[in-house]
């Protein structure tokens, strides 16, 4: 359990937010030129990483916005929070 | 079982605590991000929509409450007649959803209002609620959207120890149930 701090409505619970996985995962500008495996490997293939990882969240019993989380997953500890569209404020 | 013209007709008193559904008032949702929207509202209810999160603004007739920042909630403060509701439904439809401003829905019938009143009220609704009510409720006018008893609920501070829950009409038997249960243990 920890603390989110919606960029819309403030801190709020975790139980409140649902996670929305690894953020910033380009779409191929062609998918019909892929291969089968670089098709799986945007679909399918996520990091899951001990330490700080970029993440999308959904404040899905609140304002029902997405945006972005850096987290550190050893720790639950959230770096920063940021809105869809915005530059992460800590280098990936 | 749902009873499509009300869902709960009780209003209970628990010591200091008394609860009771407010009659189907009208609802409206409305969402949109064009910039003359705000003034487009301002003109027809005389009242604009909050732009700072978690708050609401009210008149005599109406309250608009914030959800997200495209997106807000219109109630009428007294209860309206069907012709009156339908008037302003249209009204609100021509001006704004017509010309692509935006959109609104009626929601009269999706969310059961139900008022809390008392100095127990935060009690009550800390037992099943993660939200941290501190500044909830000092401040008149506050909104919150939140859980209560896993239920989304959401609540507009309308006075001391006097606020408005909104909760979604299939849900609201069970809330008032988990409510009434919870009341008689404060």
């Amino acid at each position: 359990m920890f603390i989110i701090i919606c960029p819309y409505c403030g801190e709020r619970d975790q139980t409140e937010f649902s996670s929305g996985g690894e953020a910033h995962i380009v779409r191929p500008k062609q998918p019909t030129e892929l291969s089968d495996d670089e098709w799986a490997e945007f679909l399918f293939m996520r990091k899951n990483i001990k330490g700080i990882q970029f993440e999308r969240w959904n404040h899905s019993h609140g304002c029902r916005k997405w945006f972005n989380v850096v987290r550190d997953t050893s720790n639950d500890k959230i770096h920063a929070v940021y809105k869809m569209g915005e530059k992460p404020p800590i280098n990936k | 079982m749902l009873n499509f013209e009300t869902t709960l007709q009780d209003s209970k008193t628990y010591g200091d605590l008394t609860l009771s559904e407010v009659e189907p008032i009208l609802k409206i949702n409305l969402r949109s991000n064009k910039r003359e929207f705000s003034t487009k509202i301002g003109k027809l209810l005389s009242i604009l929509p909050p732009i700072e999160a978690n708050t609401s603004s009210s008149n005599e007739d109406y309250s608009i409450l914030w959800l997200s920042p495209d997106e807000w909630l219109i109630y009428s403060n007294n209860k309206i007649s069907y012709e009156q509701q339908n008037l302003l439904e249209e009204n609100l439809f021509n001006n704004i959803s017509n010309i692509n401003q935006g959109s609104v829905t009626n929601v009269t019938d999706h969310w059961i209002m139900i008022n809390l009143k008392g100095s127990k009220i935060y009690d009550l609704l800390s037992k099943s609620s993660p939200y941290d009510f501190k500044n909830f409720k000092i401040k008149k006018g506050s909104v919150a959207q939140t859980l209560l008893n896993h239920t989304d609920v959401i609540l507009h501070n309308i006075g001391d120890n006097n606020l408005n829950l909104f909760v979604r009409r299939s849900f609201s038997e069970d809330l008032w149930l988990w409510i009434n249960d919870s009341a008689r243990f404060l």
